[in-house]
């Protein structure tokens, strides 16, 4: 049989290793997506292959020609394509001319409109080396980098500059065993002695320094992708990542035995693993060590050390203590002992220069209490409308103790609350962290540790800046908390709530991806605590956002404007209110000539505000509160939740939703959302919210309903209602059995139905019409407090 | 190999590959990419390539001489190849072996460490070399300079010439480096390192807070300056007092006188002035070349004649 397999390597410098696994996924599917698109037949499945220096695809079987194209074109309807002399009119002649066929050549074909005009046409496939080249260009064009770069390179066709991740070096493009030709060309401006385009060809290039000696490297023949394979593994490249993969591990943990203990697990540090393999082509795993001394640092500015830094892997003891081992994996042959000896050597000398300056801060650090830090902090600002880090510290030290006491109910953690929050940030003066950015917080809960603080504080500090990740097992968990659970939430919530509330209010909002300060990280760790609380912590507060969020808007040291701007957030609620200078002056106590002199100055967001306050418009965007709501929307999609269901289960105005509720209710929501009953009052839902609308408060209450309302279908709704809401409001109370309060509101489904079937609203009687208005009131009322259901349109 | 020699292996290494050797800029920077030879001649279309030592202030890593591996100074061996040559991996690494480093000898690594320098609105694409996990190199494709596009693109390759040297002699303290023979790093520098370290930290006899203020102020004025140096159509000019307020601002940074936020407000402003320095500098080449009768850099189509020619033998031309 005719050899017809495909083999495509382009070769460049080193890709970062983070996006090699990314890559291999996306060379396959869009490589077959553009075969797909060409009409080429793939008969085996395409394989991809990506190293540091290769993004390597073949595919076993490929047809040899594109199946040929039949189609038929649809004209101008029969009727309008000839007059009444039989004669065909300017539409059908129109329509032969643009197939390129004569009027007497087209077909009539019967379609559900009626009959039509139509040319079939028939194109016969091209041979697959002609199509091969344009298949490639539009792969590569396909593949998403997190940050391509520009290297002065062009693709023919028509598209101009072309991107990529790393600059190409070489293309080995094969069809057959034959070459498929191929340019990348450079730009003119580039053009210069040592500036050429890349064409394909039949050569790839092994190991950088390790393949037979030439620059860069002896060229390597291949005729296919079998004879490739093993060609490149004799010059010290293995394509296959699990191939890497499986080495690295097994040579780390034979390494690890050797040097009397076990491979360190690798918490928080776990992508060490993953990356390593991507960082090489043949890896080969060498041990070194370093003087026992150092081993007195604390574990985590060890592991820093050399997981961050130097991508080295630590080894533990027998007893799981950290040793004076590590392991590093580099990109060698590994077969030669002398030179196995030096690049460990010389990678101890790396990390033992490390590993000193980390001793000499650890030394000079602890030679100062925590508290003797907050002078330094005061001279560090976090932001300059919103004063020093001790100030920080301070609102949220008092922010802290409020909330362990009033919204976690939990008063016995309110002093060890305002302790760790005062010293939380104190670490920020220390040369450790200095040094080691990623090690803000630990090591403060390290020095807090230190200095004989007790757990429940040096614990909350350490972890105050988690939880980072969104994801239910994301870090911390339970068991690394210990004592510390209840302070750790007051205080983690409280500095996130200062600083989402404060940054907010000295205008620092993020746009789009832009968010220098990481209010948006910072928004989903508070959001996510607030869901995971119970597990988090054990504590069973159901914390509604506003709990959380309105003290610390309250403690914001305020100037007159920031009052004003707080009203305005805070008064648009109700939107007229917000409009008079009245209504500003009363809420903050200010005169109106200052208000309306404080309005006039900050006109342009005074306008983002009180347009916010209409609940409509991209300035929505602006407000604080919504902005928590978008990310509590955010963080429940990222775990899986159905969007539609997200938003209905918190649609209420954003201080009063209880992310913790908003969980709940969506754990069992998809178990019911299909039953007849739900989807029902799903559909009519938003007809009952239209017509309860009408309702003006005042009118909500008043002569009992059961007095007023007259025909059966009626009476039987309220009936229902009657029935149901008990259960419901139990529910909604406890925050528990949602599932059967959900199953219960959605029994009235029928009863409803039946009501719009049979009962005419807008009655003539103005008494009967505001019964009947009032008796929707009481049906939202019923569902609005789980959820609205109106979110949740059944699909047909 | 003394670290003098370094110095003359790679300035002959990169001379003979065409580079012209230019000199040290003669104000405080904290990398040799702030130089004019770096950051004016990467933008626009004209090719360039040049090699030069820059001794590099960072103030933050001051350690008063007493530690083996941090230095306020140090120096930077600078290349610049525009446009990147295609082998430009292979001909640094050719540059390591004329220092007496053989990679087969190694582990020697290119590992993703994109460069970015926000007071220059500059970034480019790269790795830090390392050798035997050691950082010796940073290597990178400029894709932007003062927030402007650069075609062609340059490669910078930075050789950090301390540490070289102290692997090439396998020592552990960077005074006890040979700098020439019989002399060591010591006793060239180490009193400055003591004195420059002592001013960084603010350990200067002023009363409280005079420091600080001594230096926003020395900002405020260089930025004035050279708002108006630039005002004035002297862009180096302007390019260098740009550079004495990201120096004042290092300083500012070091003896702790700014938080985060206020930080991050000098980084735009002196990013705004480096910004409107590289449109200055573009617009004078575009003009320039022009009265030269070169191609312009709008075209799409540069003369071949003056882009072939290499840096070196405009400068002997001239």
């Amino acid at each position: 049989m005719a050899n017809r397999e495909l083999l495509v390597e382009v070769g460049c410098e080193e890709m970062p290793a983070s996006w090699i696994p990314g890559l291999e996924a996306q060379v396959a599917e869009r490589l077959a997506a553009r075969l797909a698109e060409a009409r080429i037949a793939a008969h085996t499945p395409v394989r991809a292959f990506v190293g540091p220096r290769r993004l390597v695809a073949t595919v076993a079987e490929l047809a040899d020609r594109q199946s040929d194209l039949q189609e038929t074109v649809t004209g101008p309807p029969v009727r309008a394509a000839f007059d009444a002399a039989g004669m065909p009119t300017k539409a059908a002649l129109g329509f032969a001319r643009k197939q390129g066929v004569d009027v007497s050549d087209l077909e009539r074909i019967e379609t559900p409109k009626g009959e039509y005009l139509a040319c079939h046409r028939r194109q016969p496939g091209r041979a697959t080396p002609s199509m091969l080249g344009g298949v490639l260009s539009a792969t590569l064009r396909d593949l998403a980098f997190p940050k391509a770069m520009r290297w002065d390179a062009t693709l023919d066709d028509g598209r101009g500059e072309f991107l990529f991740g790393r600059p190409v070096r070489w293309l080995l493009f094969l069809f057959g065993g034959r070459v498929v030709p191929f340019t990348i060309g450079r730009t003119p401006g580039a053009v210069a002695s040592g500036v050429a385009p890349v064409h394909s060809g039949n050569v790839t290039y092994g190991h950088r320094f390790f393949a037979e000696a030439g620059a860069p490297g002896r060229p390597i023949e291949a005729t296919s992708f079998a004879d490739y394979r093993e060609r490149l593994a004799g010059a010290y490249v293995l394509i296959e990542r699990a191939e890497r993969r499986d080495r690295v591990t097994s040579e780390l943990h034979n390494a690890a035995a050797a040097a009397g203990g076990r491979l360190a697990p690798l918490d928080g540090h776990s992508s060490l693993l993953g990356e390593v393999p991507d960082l090489v082509e043949h890896p080969a795993v060498v041990t070194g060590t370093f003087p026992r001394d150092f081993l007195a640092l604390p574990d985590e500015v060890l592991s820093t050390t050399m997981v961050h830094h130097q991508h080295y892997f630590p080894v533990v003891d027998t007893l799981g203590r950290l040793s004076a081992h590590f392991l590093a994996v580099t990109n060698t042959p590994g077969d030669d002992a002398a030179r196995t000896a030096r690049i460990a050597r010389n990678a101890e000398r790396v990390l033992v220069a490390r590993l000193r300056d980390a001793r000499f801060f650890w030394d000079a650090d602890r030679a100062q209490q925590l508290e003797d830090r907050l002078d330094r902090l005061d001279t560090l600002l976090f932001h300059k409308r919103l004063g020093s880090f001790r100030a920080k510290s301070e609102r949220t030290a008092d922010l802290a103790a409020r909330i362990a006491r009033d919204v976690l109910a939990c008063p016995e953690a309110a002093p060890s609350a305002r302790r760790a929050a005062e010293l939380a940030k104190a670490d920020l003066a220390t040369d450790m962290v200095g040094e080691f950015p990623e090690l803000q917080g630990v090591m403060g809960g390290v020095y807090a540790r230190e200095q004989g603080e007790p757990e429940a504080v040096w614990k909350a500090i350490y972890h105050h800046y988690l939880p980072v990740g969104v994801g239910a097992d994301d870090p911390p968990v339970r068991k690394d908390l210990g004592e510390a659970a209840s302070t750790w939430a007051a205080v983690s919530l409280a500095d996130k709530a200062d600083a989402v509330a404060g940054l907010f209010g000295a205008g620092e909002k993020p746009t789009g991806s832009r968010d220098p300060l990481g209010i948006r990280r910072q928004a989903q760790g508070l959001m996510r605590i607030l869901i995971d609380l119970p597990e988090l912590t054990g504590l069973t507060a159901r914390v509604r956002i506003g709990q959380v969020f309105e003290p610390a808007r309250s403690a914001q040291a305020s100037d007159d404007w920031s009052s004003v701007y707080w009203a305005l957030d805070r008064l648009g609620r109700k939107w007229r209110d917000c409009r008079s200078v009245k209504g500003i002056a009363d809420d903050t106590g200010m005169g109106e000539p200052r208000v309306r002199d404080l309005l006039e100055e900050h006109r342009s967001e005074v306008r983002q505000v009180t347009a916010a306050a209409g609940w409509s418009g991209y300035a929505l965007k602006l407000r604080p509160a919504i902005f928590l709501l978008e990310r509590l929307r955010y963080l429940l999609e990222a775990r899986g939740f159905d969007v539609r269901n997200v938003r209905a289960v918190t649609h209420q105005w954003p201080d009063d939703v209880c992310p913790l509720d908003a969980r709940r209710k969506l754990e069992v929501l998809p178990e019911l959302t299909d039953s007849p009953d739900f989807r029902i009052l799903a559909t009519l839902f938003k007809r009952v919210k239209n017509i309860a609308r009408e309702l003006a408060t005042a009118e909500e209450s008043g002569t009992p309903l059961e007095d007023l309302l007259e025909e059966p279908a009626e009476r039987a709704l309220l009936a229902e209602l009657d029935r149901r809401s008990p259960l419901v409001d139990h529910a909604v109370r406890r925050g528990t059995g949602f599932r059967e309060a959900f199953a219960e509101a959605a029994r009235i489904g029928p009863a409803v139905d039946r009501f719009f079937t049979e009962v005419f609203v807008m009655a003539d009687d103005q008494k009967l019409r505001l019964a009947r208005l009032r008796l929707m009131k009481r049906v939202e009322q019923l569902v609005l407090q789980l959820a609205d259901v109106s979110e949740i349109v059944p699909e047909v | 190999m003394t670290l003098q020699d370094l110095v003359l292996s790679l300035s002959r290494f990169w001379s003979e590959r065409g580079c012209l050797l230019q000199q040290p800029l003669d104000v405080e920077v904290g990398a040799g990419t702030m130089h004019p030879e770096t950051f004016l001649r990467v933008l626009g279309p004209r090719h360039w390539s040049v090699a030069y030592v820059q001794p590099s202030r960072r103030p933050a890593d001051g350690r008063f001489g007493e530690n083996p591996n941090r230095l306020f100074k140090h120096h930077q061996f600078q290349v610049i190849l525009k446009p990147s040559p295609d082998g430009a991996q292979r001909i640094y690494l050719d540059s390591l072996e004329a220092c007496g480093i053989d990679p087969t000898r190694h582990d020697v690594r290119f590992e993703e460490d994109n460069w970015e320098s926000p007071t220059l609105g500059a970034w480019g694409i790269g790795w830090q070399v390392l050798l035997d996990g050691l950082e010796i190199t940073q290597f990178t494709y400029f894709q932007q300079a003062g927030g402007i596009d650069l075609a062609p693109i340059s490669v910078e390759l930075t050789y950090g010439l301390e540490r070289i040297a102290m692997h090439l002699q396998g020592v552990d303290n960077v005074y006890d480096l040979l700098w020439a023979p019989g002399v060591s790093y010591g006793e060239v520098r180490h009193r400055e390192e003591v004195e420059q370290s002592k001013y960084a930290f603010g350990e200067v006899d002023l009363p409280a807070g005079e420091y600080g203020r001594a230096h926003r102020d020395l900002f405020d004025r260089y930025y004035e300056l050279a708002e108006r140096l630039l005002g004035s159509g002297l862009t180096l000019p302007a390019l260098d007092h740009c550079l004495k307020c990201s120096h004042a601002f290092n300083l500012l940074d070091a003896s702790g006188s700014i938080g985060v936020t206020e930080r991050a407000a000098y980084i735009l402003r002196v990013r705004k002035l480096a910004v409107a320095i590289a449109e200055a500098h573009v617009a004078w080449e575009r003009d320039h070349a022009a009265v030269a009768g070169e191609g312009a850099p709008t075209a799409g189509r540069a003369d071949d004649s003056a882009s072939e020619r290499t840096a070196a033998a405009q400068a002997g031309g001239a």
